[in-house]
């Protein structure tokens, strides 16, 4: 027996719609669009195709990932531009010391930062006012996408949400595990929890077609699953935090996600060697981090390394980021390792002050397979550097409006 | 309200059992348009999500129409792909771009013999979030029952429950003081 609130919800439904006796459809509309639903799903199969067929080349990578792949045809029409010839970037070898009141002071940022206090967002082209702070925040359709983080009794956590171009929040927003973007930028991926399950979504942010969604086993929100990077054009790597602790690591591509086995964490990935990156190993004395194949399914490590924690690739999968395992207040140092075995390129140094507690975030973006943008501690003050592998150290002197600092807006 | 899916060959090889579908079809969609299209209409809130909400729904039932052997479960399988995508984040996003300028103001339908409660208690409604909007559309319009609304929802009738209470409750905190449990006598 209803509630007279609920009779009274009944009676509005009712009056709202049972005068429209709309039949605007016709069969010829229903059958054009049920065409464009199998293009997208037979597009979405073929991107499987691809990156299946991305890992049977044989992995004796150069340090030139992207154009060792060049031969293998793309299933798909990928709205990503081809990368041009261009003259390998001079790498120079060793330890770099970083020091932040010696560096050279450069105006421009080459990549968007966040500047936490503002907020705001500040972009080669300007700066923007936000609505709050975002963790995350790169554009979106008209709009942009963005991670924020609440603290509040009835909303805590991180939350997708979406801006217009006004930068007003368009939507309430749904809790996530996170937002990544492809090198190229022509893919964004997403997590949101929708009450039951986790949900990953693969996004064009140009709108050319529509978001790909992966669906997760039923679970709770408190086991998120967090986007760590792309595995090919359309496919983002993931960890889920199944059983808190226990987490296991998918391929999402549409439909269901696929496991990937080898790692007991994944903590990055590169869509033009189509590998994910993660600890491999817990030990007494050390963590190790390796490099597994997204599709292979074997989950044995290409390599492993027990000296550093591995962060980003490089937009063409040369080069990857270690950092030191167990940092804590930040790391102190950075290393550029060969992404195809692992080996030691060049390691910058962070030069701190005598018993000054800081170091490199592990939040960072990559400039082409230039440079590196990084947020260093020093104390409680923070410094934006430009790290170039041709061994030069720049300080981004842009000033922050308060003490948070400023912080890279999309990380690779 | 269970949908049997039956795998019938993927291939048509038969000469006329297209035609045979699109007859069927469009006499479905003949009978069935202006109801579905109504629910549509609440879970999406205006006409043209709600044209796009069962024109995409229309479709997959299409593709999956020799699929579908129980045809009395056809209704169910709209409303369940109308609900899901309804409360898919992207494609409210992707709504507000595509539909952003050239959407008139809703005018929708007069409530003729309304009061004003009729059309206060819709706008609550509409500032509900989707899932326990499609909640209430299914329970109070459509009159399915939470096990029937589980079904639709993929979700536990625990849940279509709480759902449903928290809608309520929303709606009691916004609505006037004649929605007032010890005016209106609701005090649950």
């Amino acid at each position: 027996m209803n509630t007279p609130l609920e009779d009274q919800v009944h009676d509005a439904l009712h009056r709202r719609v049972d005068p429209i006796q709309h039949a605007p459809l016709t069969v010829t509309d229903v059958r054009h669009r049920a065409r464009r639903i199998q293009r997208r799903r037979a597009a979405v199969a073929g991107g499987a195709v691809a990156a299946v067929l991305a890992i049977a080349i044989p992995v004796g990578l150069s340090a030139t990932g992207t154009n060792q792949r060049s031969d293998v045809p793309p299933a798909t029409q990928s709205p990503s531009p081809t990368p041009s010839p261009s003259p390998a970037p001079e790498v120079t070898s060793g330890t770099i010391e970083v020091d932040p009141e010696s560096a050279e002071v450069v105006e421009q940022t080459p990549v968007p930062l966040l500047d936490v206090d503002g907020p705001t967002l500040i972009t080669p082209d300007g700066t923007l006012d936000l609505p709050a702070a975002y963790d995350t925040l790169t554009p979106y359709l008209d709009g942009w996408a963005g991670v924020a983080r609440y603290d509040e009794p009835d909303k805590s956590g991180a939350f997708i949400e979406f801006l217009g171009e006004d930068l007003r929040v368009d939507d309430g927003g749904v809790p996530t595990g996170g937002l990544v973007e492809s090198p190229d930028g022509a893919r964004i991926a997403w997590s949101e929890y929708d009450g039951t399950r986790w949900r990953v979504m693969v996004a064009d942010p140009a709108g050319g077609t529509e978001p790909v969604e992966t669906t997760f086993a039923p679970t709770a929100e408190e086991e998120p699953v967090i986007p760590v990077g792309f595995v090919s054009d359309d496919a983002v790597a993931v960890r889920a935090m199944y059983n808190i602790g226990d987490p296991k690591t998918f391929v999402a591509s549409g439909g269901q996600p696929v496991e990937v086995p080898g790692l007991l964490q994944a903590d990055t990935a590169s869509s033009t060697l189509g590998v994910v990156a993660g600890i491999t190993e817990f030990r007494p004395d050390a963590t190790c981090s390796g490099v597994v194949d997204a599709a292979a399914g074997g989950g044995r490590p290409a390599w492993t390394t027990c000296d550093h924690r591995l962060g980003p690739f490089s937009a063409t999968g040369t080069y990857v980021v270690g950092t030191l395992p167990e940092a804590e207040s930040g790391s102190r140092d950075i290393t550029v390792l060969d992404a195809t075995t692992g080996e030691e390129v060049l390691t910058f140094e962070a030069a701190l002050p005598r018993r000054t507690v800081g170091g490199f975030w592990t939040q960072m973006t990559w400039v082409g397979d230039e440079a590196l943008v990084v947020r260093l501690a020093s104390g409680e003050d923070y410094v934006m550097m430009r790290l170039g592998l041709d061994g030069s150290v720049q300080r981004i002197g842009i000033e922050s409006a308060g003490v948070s600092g400023l912080k890279v807006a999309m990380p690779s | 309200m269970t949908t049997t899916l039956v795998d019938m060959g993927s291939q048509d090889r038969r000469g006329g059992r297209n035609s045979h579908k699109d007859a069927d079809f469009s006499a479905y969609m003949a009978a069935r348009q202006p109801a579905l299209y109504r629910t549509a209409y609440l879970l999406a809130g205006d006409h043209a999500s709600a044209e796009d909400l069962l024109q995409n729904a229309f479709a997959k039932l299409y593709l999956s129409w020799d699929k579908i052997r129980d045809h009395g479960a056809l209704d169910g399988y709209v409303r369940r792909v109308m609900v899901n995508e309804n409360n898919s984040l992207w494609r409210r996003a992707w709504k507000r771009r595509e539909h952003s300028t050239d959407t008139m103001p809703e005018t929708g339908a007069h409530d003729t013999y309304d009061d004003g409660m009729g059309g206060a208690l819709w706008s609550y409604v509409q500032t509900l979030p989707p899932k326990q909007r499609a909640v209430i559309v299914l329970r109070y319009y459509e009159q399915l029952s939470e096990a029937e609304i589980a079904d639709v929802l993929g979700i536990s009738a625990g849940t279509v429950k709480s759902q449903a209470s928290r809608a309520l409750a929303g709606l009691r905190a916004r609505a006037p003081q004649s929605l007032n449990p010890r005016e209106s006598g609701d005090a649950s």
